[in-house]
């Protein structure tokens, strides 16, 4: 239910950086399903476990990820992220000191 | 203070890392041009066969036409396995395994057939070589969540093709 990742990349950089460290949980999606702004842990094929920002959700359920950075691998390389698939979402941002 | 006792527990057990991906892996990855290449080889044993049968003088005009036909062959059956290569090595991640235990198999027998049609001219091997090809672009098609079908190619020679459909 709960899980501690560490930050590897820049993709949400400035605010997340490599290194620092995110408490990730489902529990909170037990309440209020994926929305925009909502920063997420998920799984995806071909690319292992990634965080990235909701950006909308998709008229068929799915959720349209984005990173802050121009180079970022995310749901405009992939597609939507499957809901079966998301880990969890940010609930603490622990930053590198 | 938090951070440093993460950080210290994350030396001893090795947290798992959460990429915010962003090192521009282009993500183009697509097993047709290893089907075409294979198709290719089929098709140049075929335009040896057909000139063989119709040039009966061995001269040096043959040996030109006879060369540039296997050296065609060589660079598409080296094209074939240096696509798949790229795509077991830089895109298969090991879910993709877990999930097509059979994969390094199929991959390691693209190699031995694609090395096979390099050193022969035997038509057989070469066929072998494309329908292990399409074999392994439906499992590919299928990590990516995207049906399939099989059609003949429309140009020689017509064999069948796995290709999404989209």
């Amino acid at each position: 239910m709960l899980r501690v990742l560490k930050v590897a990349e820049d993709s949400l950089a400035p605010e997340y950086r490599q290194g620092d460290f995110v408490l990730v949980s489902k529990i909170p999606f037990l309440f209020i399903p994926p929305s925009p702004g909502n920063v997420i842990a998920f799984r995806q094929p071909g690319y292992g476990l990634l965080i990235k920002r909701i950006e909308n959700i998709s008229s068929d359920g799915g959720v349209n990820v984005i990173g802050t950075h121009p180079d970022s691998i995310d749901s405009r390389v992939f597609g939507t992220v499957r809901r079966g698939d998301i880990i969890g979402k940010v609930i603490w941002h622990i930053r590198k000191t | 203070m938090i951070y440093q006792i993460l950080n210290k527990f994350d030396q001893k057990l090795n947290i798992e890392t959460v990429k915010a991906h962003c090192d521009i892996p282009c993500g183009i990855y697509d097993p047709i041009i290893a089907q075409i290449s294979a198709l290719t080889v089929v098709r140049m044993l075929d335009l040896m066969t057909e000139f063989e049968a119709k040039t009966p003088d061995r001269n040096k005009d043959y040996m030109n036409s006879m060369a540039r036909y296997i050296a065609v062959k060589e660079e598409h059956a080296e094209r074939a396995k240096a696509e798949i290569r790229v795509i077991w090595g830089d895109y298969l991640k090991a879910q993709h395994l877990e999930k097509y235990p059979n994969a390094h198999a199929l991959v390691h027998k693209i190699m031995q057939l694609g090395s096979k049609v390099r050193q022969t001219t035997d038509r057989d091997q070469a066929t072998q070589l494309v329908e292990a090809i399409n074999e392994f672009a439906q499992m590919f098609w299928e990590t990516k969540g995207v049906a399939t079908k099989r059609a003949k190619a429309p140009y020689a020679p017509a064999l069948e093709l796995v290709y999404p459909a989209l």
